[in-house]
């Protein structure tokens, strides 16, 4: 059952990866801009069951790592994603203070967006990845956590329609 | 049941933290695979990239005009008395033309130095999740390009090429926190390096701690052996701020860089270097305040005056 639905989700997360390298990474936007890629696999785990979270975390990382932009070694991003993805769901996953409206959704999202960030950096710092002076990573941080807030409620329906079709759950919102 | 549904979970994700940890070991032991991986990814990437650019050009230009919508309001309120039609020429000319324009300075740039460049366009600028600053170019080995190689903007260093692909190349840009290049100021020759802050912005460290600098000093590139990753002369920047910091070793200053990394849509890749040094020829002309007429005005007493 599960390696079905992995099956089925890997071309979307492929065409969302596209998506990102191809069109949102036309934008040098304000702030840092925003991960497409990235906010879409933390609602999906939010979504998700925390093993199937994981699996997910651990292939929206695996295309994060391939992205031309990724800085550090091939597989930071496929570790913190999945780590990511199974905290996230761990935490959320059956609370229906999150999952019973698109707020709590969207809250956890960027909360996790952020936290996903500051734990590239911590990664990063212990791999030897330069990442700039502190003021330009607080603008980063703090851009790309407006960005995700700006962006997540927007795309909520698209993705948890995208999820309920996979995964047959109740979450479309 | 239970248990040996949360017993398959733990073993799932210890099999999956173990693989990513053996994917980090890998590359930071420098193995071929997961090179030719992205490699292959990046060439299968790169048309949709181009496909992406063509299209979202015109409204990168709109963003571009939102964002800028302040320091162009003279020109926005000279386009509005334009008729609608105008309108729409200019706008799919505009984009052309900025880079036409960008081109005939690089070129002026590389021809005043003795370059020999290769000129490409700007397909995707890298995404900041990574904290990096990077773009991808529309050539790539198939052009010459090779790894390392000096990439100039109209103003100077634009970057150097990190990865090359067979239609694609990866630039890192020298705003990038991790880019580094050996400068010298133009004139005292003193010399020092340069690091990118993620950011306009670099920071500049002196090596001889007797030698001081100054606010406005210019910064040009020292260039490397066999000219890569960089040729000699190059401009950088100048320095805008310089840092007083008692007890400090060597000097350190902030550096404004002549590039405007954000406008970036045409670059030139430095495939040969200069025979000579081309020493401080590159320095840009410092801009001339254009005088403005002063009107006197002459009072005559009228011979129509009551007396």
């Amino acid at each position: 059952m599960l390696t079905r639905q992995i099956s089925i989700a890997t071309p979307i997360f492929l065409m969302i990866f596209v998506i990102q390298e191809a069109v949102v990474s036309q934008f040098r936007l304000p702030g840092g801009g925003f991960s497409i890629l990235l906010i879409f696999a933390l609602t999906w785990a939010v979504l998700s069951q925390p093993e199937v979270a994981a699996v997910i975390g651990f292939a929206s990382g695996i295309f994060m790592d391939l992205s031309q932009s990724a800085s550090g070694p091939f597989g930071q991003w496929t570790l913190i994603m999945l780590l990511a993805g199974y905290a996230i769901s761990y935490i959320g996953y059956g609370d229906d203070n999150i999952h019973a409206n698109a707020i709590g959704i969207v809250f956890f999202v960027v909360v996790a967006n952020f936290f996903v960030e500051i734990a590239y950096l911590l990664s990063g710092a212990l791999l030897g990845v330069s990442t700039g002076s502190i003021g330009q990573i607080i603008t980063t941080l703090f851009g790309m956590s407006i960005w995700a807030l700006l962006v997540s409620p927007i795309m909520l329906p698209i993705f948890t329609r995208l999820h309920a079709m996979i995964f047959d759950s109740r979450s479309s919102i | 049941m239970r248990n040996g549904g949360e017993g398959r979970a733990r073993l799932l994700l210890v099999i999956l933290i173990v693989t990513s940890l053996f994917l980090i070991t890998l590359d930071l032991r420098g193995v071929k695979v997961i090179e030719g991986f992205k490699q292959g990814t990046q060439t299968v990437l790169s048309p949709f990239q181009r496909a992406g650019a063509a299209v979202l050009n015109p409204v990168k230009d709109f963003f571009s005009d939102v964002t800028h919508l302040g320091r162009t309001r003279s020109q926005i309120e000279k386009l509005e008395a334009e008729n609608a039609a105008l309108k729409i020429k200019l706008l799919n000319r505009k984009n052309a033309d900025g880079q036409l324009k960008q081109l005939e300075a690089i070129l002026d740039l590389a021809g005043t130095a003795g370059y020999k460049v290769v000129n490409a366009k700007v397909i995707s600028h890298g995404s900041s999740q990574s904290f990096s600053q990077t773009l991808t170019i529309d050539s790539g080995s198939n052009a010459g390009i090779k790894k390392n190689m000096t990439v100039l903007s109209q103003f100077g260093l634009a970057g150097v090429v990190k990865d090359v692909y067979p239609n694609s190349a990866l630039i890192q840009l020298a705003s990038d926190p991790a880019f580094k290049v050996g400068a010298r100021i133009a004139g005292s020759q003193q010399i020092g390096i340069l690091s990118g802050r993620g950011n306009r912005s670099a920071s500049l460290q002196l090596l001889d701690n007797s030698t001081t600098i100054k606010v406005g000093d210019v910064l040009l590139a020292r260039g490397s052996v066999a000219n890569r990753p960089f040729v000699p002369g190059v401009p950088l920047g100048y320095v805008s701020q310089v840092d007083n910091s008692a007890g400090a070793v060597a000097q350190t200053a902030t550096v404004r860089y002549y590039t405007n990394f954000s406008t970036l849509g045409v670059v030139a890749i430095v495939v040969s270097g200069p025979t000579s040094d081309p020493g401080d020829a590159l320095i840009p002309e410092k801009p001339r305040v254009a005088p403005v007429p002063t009107v006197t005005v002459t009072v005559t007493p009228s011979p129509t005056a009551s007396k």
